[in-house]
């Protein structure tokens, strides 16, 4: 699968989701006017991507510093479908990057983590 | 046990599962169904608490923020109120309702320019401490400035003892009424400074100050001077020099216009020519009138019935019209009722 790349904007974050590394990255502010249309393609992707690996080690980094309500909901959709790709015999790791004084961002990585059951989640403090 | 916001969601889910495990679904696809949109609800419900969680903790962001934007902005309105205290009040005004672009941009137009400053005051100060001094000046500008302001002046700037107020711009009453208030205004300084002049003598300053004022009338350019960096809003021209020049030649304790001015006011106002003056920058000759008296009430004890309309202008004066000089006048006026009443 090709590779995605996409810059950040005002209102969406920058994408790099590397298939063939199985490296991927959600960075910057999230608020699209429309969420669907910004996420849509990009999930079904992945979850097409994902659905193949078997004993793969998938990265997945967020490092996010705003974001609204429906993207907490593809988040926790995003975080559900690497909780179950772990759960295939793949080694996944999710990484929450917060700025360390960001409490708020910090908790809600936190909250997000606190359903999975095979994923590693390590939270990542970097300076503001 | 306390309030659960989601109390009656996690007892459904908790008697689902009871429900289950204790095997009443006989059929085990309508078991495996049932088990699944348990397991959906319950991950929808989860996500319902994240969500509102995440939607509360914002709502605290914002409010934080709000809050703390109200502190900067009553920081920034307490700051431009110290700053409005270096600028007129009407410059103030209109550069904050944004009527006034700040960039150097000039115009021109009809002014009464007012100059004034205190006789002697180099020499008088050089005998002052420089407390003595500060308070004298600070008295006599705040002083000056409050009647500025109730007249609507726009004060230029202060050159020491030196004042430089015009009338006409931001805001205009018309070219007449802006002349008008101009006198008015001066004329409210003089009778001040005569209270103030026995105040300070009270308090043991034994040379009170005499304030000159010079009144001119005039096209003048006003607007914005100086670099993009640092402006100043005031106003330059010939007709502005004529007004300091008036000032130079007013006597102490009094109010020297021009011509064009005392055309605007003379109404109201009574004032004897003096010598004719050139001024550099102006080619025609300047008459200068110096005002002895205004009928306006509140600004002279003098005793006068005036009465102002479209088409009337009557100003009978008390003092001067005695005995049979007033007799005459009585018997002037009757013939203008007469007049009035026939519509001859």
């Amino acid at each position: 699968m090709d590779n995605i790349k996409i810059d950040a904007t005002e209102r969406s974050p920058e994408i790099d989701f590397d298939f063939a590394a199985n490296r991927f990255r959600v960075k910057g502010e999230s608020y699209p006017e429309d969420v669907t249309a910004f996420y849509g393609e990009l999930i079904e992707a992945l979850d097409e991507h994902l659905r193949g690996l078997k004993g793969a080690t998938v990265g997945f980094e967020f490092e996010l510093v705003y974001f609204n309500s429906s993207t907490a909901k593809v988040l926790m959709g995003l975080f559900d479908s690497l909780d179950e790709v772990a759960g295939q015999g793949n080694d996944v790791r999710i990484t929450w990057v917060v700025e360390e004084d960001d409490d708020n961002m910090e908790e809600m990585g936190e909250e997000f983590a606190e359903d999975l059951e095979n994923a590693t989640f390590e939270l990542k403090k970097i300076e503001s | 046990m306390g309030f659960e916001l989601f109390k009656k969601e996690a007892a459904i889910l908790e008697n689902a599962k009871a429900f289950i495990e204790s095997g009443a679904i006989r059929n085990r696809q309508a078991a495996a169904e049932f088990e699944a949109l348990l397991g959906a609800y319950d991950k929808l419900f989860k996500s319902t608490r994240k969500l509102v969680r995440l939607s509360d903790r914002r709502e605290a962001e914002l409010n934080k923020l709000a809050k703390s934007l109200d502190d900067k902005n009553a920081m920034l309105q307490g700051l431009s109120e110290k700053l409005s205290k270096y600028l007129s009040p009407q410059i103030y005004q209109s550069i904050f309702s944004g009527e006034q672009e700040v960039q150097l941009e000039t115009k021109r137009k009809k002014l009464t320019v007012f100059f004034s400053d205190l006789k002697d005051f180099t020499a008088t100060t050089e005998d002052l401490q420089p407390e003595d001094l500060s308070y004298l000046l600070n008295k006599y500008l705040t002083e000056m400035s409050a009647i500025a302001l109730d007249y609507g002046a726009t004060i230029d700037k202060f050159i020491g003892d030196a004042m430089l107020l015009f009338f006409g711009d931001p805001e205009t009453r018309g070219v007449k009424e802006d002349a008008a208030a101009c006198v008015r205004m001066a004329m409210a300084m003089q009778n001040r400074m005569r209270e103030l002049q026995h105040i300070w003598l009270d308090k043991g300053y034994e040379r009170p100050f005499f304030m000159r004022i010079g009144i001119n009338t005039g096209y003048c350019n006003v607007g914005n001077f100086g670099s993009a960096e640092r402006m100043d809003y005031t106003i330059i021209g010939g007709e502005v020099n004529l007004a300091a020049r008036l000032e130079g030649q007013a006597e102490p304790g009094g109010v020297l216009m021009s011509y064009e001015t005392y055309a605007l006011v003379k109404d109201f106002v009574e004032a004897e020519e003096r010598s004719a003056l050139r001024v550099k920058g102006i080619a025609r000759e300047i008459r200068p009138f110096a005002i002895t008296n205004i009928y306006d009430e509140g600004l002279t004890t003098r005793k006068f019935i005036r009465k102002e309309r479209y088409g009337l202008n009557v100003l009978a004066d008390l003092e001067r019209l005695q005995g049979e000089d007033r007799e005459v006048a009585i018997a002037e006026l009757e013939d203008v009722i007469r007049g009035l009443k026939d519509g001859a």
